[in-house]
């Protein structure tokens, strides 16, 4: 009765609508910008909020997050470009789906999921805070290692019918990943003396590189993309939709959730790893990777559960389990707001606000999504000739704003030749982004636990939440193995009769 | 075609084997250090250079056999280039011009300043890609520019760079 | 979450976001409504840029902010914050190297910029630049979980002599991981010394059981020290801490370590004498500023002023031990 009394106060007293209004745009224009992540479009707002009530500046802040996590899925769809890391997933369906000139719909599922998955992690942040930080607390190294592999056993289904050249580029993308300071002696590895790559190689260049770069490369030239007529509104999907969609949004929710509670990827890991499971759980697996809605609806709630999910560990532990829940940590200590249990008793106002914010915040991203998609859809089917340079322009653009290094454009181009390469060569390119994601953390989290226990490999055996996630990942690589061999031996059956 | 692709996939093991070759001498470069663990800061490299070269010979291999024995089918499941790109392919040449003009940027940029640079990007590409050479092409260039410089520096306050005049 | 391993836990989450922000519109408006009974003493310069490698809300950024709300009632002038994020400090320094040396810039200096210099094939490292004057040092502390056996540093070591020791550090090759050596050195013990992503993974392992104790910094532990679920061992400062003065030195407990993570400023070379001087009889005033005092000592930072003359050898000095440390341990060839 008390928090709904200071709800109420909140409401009407001081203007948190507005502020978790101007959080969701800000949110959704830097997410949707590719190379301006989620934390990077939280800390630029950061230096306002100095000036803000406490309660203002964390709903502002958690709005913006909101946002920015749905925002990277609208250029992940319309121009193969993931706006945010945890976008890469919805990039393989959603740009399928824009192909086919179904651009509207993906857009209108994207939209939809993100509600289910930002509503379902808040009920969680709002019930369950209290049991499921323990959960942050039970993840040890040999926990993460565990997770780090099933995150790679996706690769297993993900290699387009040609596994050896699939874990060869998972490999590469694990190269790169161990390019920066060794996790645990501090050596400077693969770094040729160079201070910006001391801190690694960021995952989401390799992303807009080998996605985005190497698709206008592809397209060089071309007339167009089959002149298809896109519907330029945004289509939410029709109650018979939302039924279809209902499995893979559970899948996203529940993994999401798991995700944001375990400082890790930041939300690609969940995403891709629901990818993976709304394809195995699907009635129709084989649309995967050709437009599939459920492709598009899993990754998208994911990664915007992890997005509330997030905020469970920060207010309990004051733990960022993200780089942008660090800022959001950082806008919260610059109020003088000390997260952790007392946060819950000295300062409930801010966190009834910042619920409260969040859920306005959820359910205007319908609106404001409704009223901005068609403008983002009207752009992308500009003529090609433009188009190809103002996509270009924009990517050169975003990155820079990631570390202002011209490096990073270099890195950028350079792995956009790649991915093209590995494209007319016939290597698929999500293992070698999986590669990149998960590297760092299977190495450093293996090294850890190993040095923990004096070298003995036993150690994985005593941790039960390691055993079972093991476990997992390798049911999930024998099921994946044995749907690829019976693929393709249906396809050959069915070269012998044609 | 078949040969073709088969041509393909022993250039592309060669590559992996090349770079497996490059990453393993590159090893040589990381300092020994008393506060690393057992596994050390080379234990993970090695491994993967080792796995690298080895799918690399055994796709070499397996394009050699294939380029030799090319008249004989060969199963589905390892087809060479995956249906999806093969319609837009376009040709390498091509493809590398269209780099050019982002490598091109990445060295103009510092020198003619964030605003003429990316409005030559953008005019620039539009004529690669066919746009006609007209007033509207270079109108677009410079509204392009000009929007991206209202969005990046003006409205998030981001530094782009800045070069010797502007 | 690859981190970037030399910038100071708090950076290191938050770390590479380039952004440039300016709020030295609100900062003299802030100056301005506060009558202050003495007078600034006049400066050359109109505007004085502070420069930090640290991102909007990160350690170095939040120092120099709280100093530029504080340093206008002793020095007549405005202080604007500039982020100048990536390479790990290596490209605010060399922001900082190729300033004028005229008292209008300055570079908010941590252990961070001396690791980078060191690591990596700078164009400016430590060396090219000036140290100003020292404000303050972070206190390093050594914690374990509350629940947990130890109750003292002595029984850790002890623990580390009987069987196998589980400590913690925030961060590959940095302050806390040399601390963590000294230490094992001192008591010549040989626990494992796990590496972490900062500070919040590092405590999590110390909560959770899976490491015996962890060695970090006040600020990032203060929600699970104030909950009561952590307990401070021992700090690796010369001196006990204000804010918790029942707690031991690390030298007190019978380990002849200490350890200063300074927090000060730097110049490009050659400043003039009559701005190093305005420097060094105004900071002593500011640090006595009984409203920035209130701030920084809730932060747990140690007003530690060194003035500009001694301060270039305490640097120097912390360059070579750092340099000495990382190629006895084969972290730098």
């Amino acid at each position: 009765m008390h928090s709904l009394g200071i709800a109420f106060d909140l409401l009407f007293g001081s203007p948190i609508i507005l502020y978790s209004i101007i959080g969701l745009i800000w949110g959704i224009i830097g997410g949707s910008l590719p190379g301006i992540s989620a934390s990077i479009t939280m800390a630029l707002l950061l230096p306002f909020t100095y000036g803000m009530a406490p309660v203002q500046a964390i709903v502002l802040l958690a709005c913006t997050y909101i946002g920015a996590e749905y925002g990277g899925s609208i250029p992940a769809i319309l121009i193969r470009t993931p706006g945010t890391n945890s976008a890469a997933a919805t990039v393989i369906d959603g740009y399928e789906m824009k192909r086919q000139g179904r651009a509207g719909e993906a857009l209108g599922i994207s939209l939809w999921s993100g509600v289910i998955g930002s509503l379902f992690g808040l009920l969680m942040l709002i019930m369950l805070t209290e049991p499921l930080s323990w959960v942050a607390l039970a993840f040890k190294p040999t926990s993460y290692f565990a997770l780090g592999i099933l995150g790679l056993s996706v690769i297993a289904s993900m290699t387009n019918g040609s596994l050896l050249k699939g874990l060869a580029a998972a490999v590469v993308g694990l190269m790169i990943a161990t390019i920066g300071t060794d996790p645990i002696s501090g050596v400077t590895r693969f770094t040729f003396g160079s201070p910006e790559l001391l801190g690694g190689v960021e995952p989401v260049l390799i992303m807009i590189g080998v996605f985005a770069v190497s698709e206008l490369m592809m397209q060089s030239g071309s007339k167009g993309l089959g002149g298809v007529s896109e519907q330029v509104r945004v289509r939410l999907p029709s109650l018979s939709m939302m039924n279809r969609l209902k499995r893979s949004q559970f899948i996203g929710c529940l993994l999401g959730t798991f995700e944001g509670l375990t400082p890790g990827g930041g939300g690609s890991i969940a995403a891709f790893l629901s990818y993976n499971e709304a394809r195995r759980w699907s009635k129709e697996p084989e649309k995967f990777g050709k437009g599939s809605e459920e492709g598009v609806a899993a990754p998208e709630t994911a990664n915007n559960t992890v997005a509330s999910a997030a905020l469970i560990p920060l207010l309990s532990f004051g733990i960022p389990s993200s780089n942008s829940t660090a800022v959001l940590l950082g806008g919260l200590l610059i109020h003088g707001l000390l997260p952790g249990p007392r946060l819950f008793e000295q300062n409930a106002d801010v966190v009834v606000g910042l619920y409260l914010g969040s859920f306005i915040a959820t359910l205007a991203q319908i609106l404001v999504g409704i009223l901005l998609l068609p403008v983002c859809v009207w752009l992308v089917n500009r003529p090609r000739a433009y188009l190809a340079g103002f996509i270009l322009a924009l990517i050169l653009s975003g990155i820079f704003t990631l570390n202002t290094s011209l490096a990073d454009l270099g890195i950028a181009l350079g792995m956009g030749l790649v991915g093209y390469l590995m494209r007319r060569a016939g290597y698929p390119l999500l293992p070698l982004i999986l590669g990149v994601v998960l590297g760092h953390m299977v190495e450093s989290s293996y090294r850890r636990s190993l040095l923990l226990s004096g070298g003995d490999h036993t150690i994985f055996l005593e941790d039960p939440i390691a055993v079972g996630l093991l476990l997992a990942s390798f049911v999930f690589v024998t099921l994946s193995l044995v749907r690829e061999f019976r693929d393709a031996r249906n396809a050959k059956l069915k070269d012998a009769h044609a | 075609m078949r040969e073709h692709a088969a041509l393909r996939d022993l250039a592309g093991g060669i590559v992996v084997l090349v770079i497996a070759g490059l990453y393993y001498w590159a090893i040589g470069d990381i300092a020994e250090s008393s506060l690393s663990d057992d596994v050390g800061a080379t234990g993970l490299p090695r491994i993967l250079a080792y796995i690298l070269a080895g799918f690399g010979l055994i796709l070499t291999a397996r394009a050699v056999m294939a380029g030799a024995l090319s008249p004989a089918p060969r199963p589905a499941a390892e087809a060479s280039a995956p249906s999806e790109d093969e319609d837009e392919t376009s040709a390498l040449p091509r493809a590398l011009g269209f780099l050019a003009f982002g490598v091109a940027y990445v060295v103009l940029v510092p020198i003619i300043g964030y605003l003429p640079a990316i409005a030559l990007l953008i005019g620039a590409v539009a004529l690669y890609e066919g746009a006609p050479r007209n007033w509207k092409t270079l109108a677009t260039a410079l509204g392009g520019a000009l929007l991206y410089w209202g969005i990046f520096v003006k409205l998030l306050g981001v530094h782009q760079p800045s070069g010797w005049f502007f | 979450m690859q981190g970037g391993p030399f910038i100071g836990p708090w950076e290191d989450t938050m770390r590479h976001l380039a952004i440039a922000t300016a709020v030295a519109a609100s900062l003299s408006a802030w100056s301005a409504s506060h009558a202050v009974a003495q007078t600034p003493v006049d400066y050359p310069q109109k505007v004085v840029t502070l420069v930090t490698h640290s991102s909007p809300g990160g350690g170095s950024d939040v120092f120099l902010r709280e100093m530029a709300k504080h340093l206008p009632k002793y020095i007549k002038a405005t202080f604007i914050v500039e982020n100048v994020q990536g390479g790990s400090g290596a490209r605010a320094v060399s922001r900082l190297a190729t300033a004028p040396a005229d008292g209008s810039v300055f570079y908010a200096t941590t252990p961070t910029y001396i690791y980078t210099s060191l690591l990596s094939k700078v164009q400016y490292g430590y060396k090219d630049v000036e140290p100003l004057v020292n404000f303050f040092t972070d206190s390093e502390v050594i914690y374990t979980r509350a629940d947990g056996p130890y109750k003292t540093l002595k029984d850790v070591i002890d623990k580390a002599q009987v069987s196998r020791g589980r400590w913690g550090a925030a961060n590959p090759a940095s302050l806390e991981r040399q601390a963590a050596e000294q230490l094992k050195k001192a008591a010549n013990v040989f626990p494992a010394v796990v590496s972490h992503e900062g500070g919040g993974d590092l405590m999590i392992n110390v909560l959770n059981g899976t490491l015996d104790i962890g060695i970090g910094e006040i600020p990032e532990i203060r929600p699970q020290l104030e909950a009561g679920k952590i307990r401070l061992l021992a700090t690796f400062d010369p001196q006990r801490m204000e804010a918790f003065p029942n707690i031991p030195t690390v030298k007190e407990s019978g380990y002849p370590v200490a350890l200063e993570k300074f927090r000060g400023l730097a110049g490009p070379k050659g400043l003039p004498p009559e701005i190093t001087k305005i420097w060094d009889e105004a900071v002593p005033k500011v640090l006595a500023d009984p409203d920035y005092k209130k701030v920084y000592r809730t932060e747990s930072l140690v007003a530690n002023f060194i003035p500009h003359a001694k301060y270039q050898g305490f640097i120097q000095n912390f360059g070579t031990v750092t340099e000495a440390f990382l190629k006895e341990s084969g972290v730098l060839k």
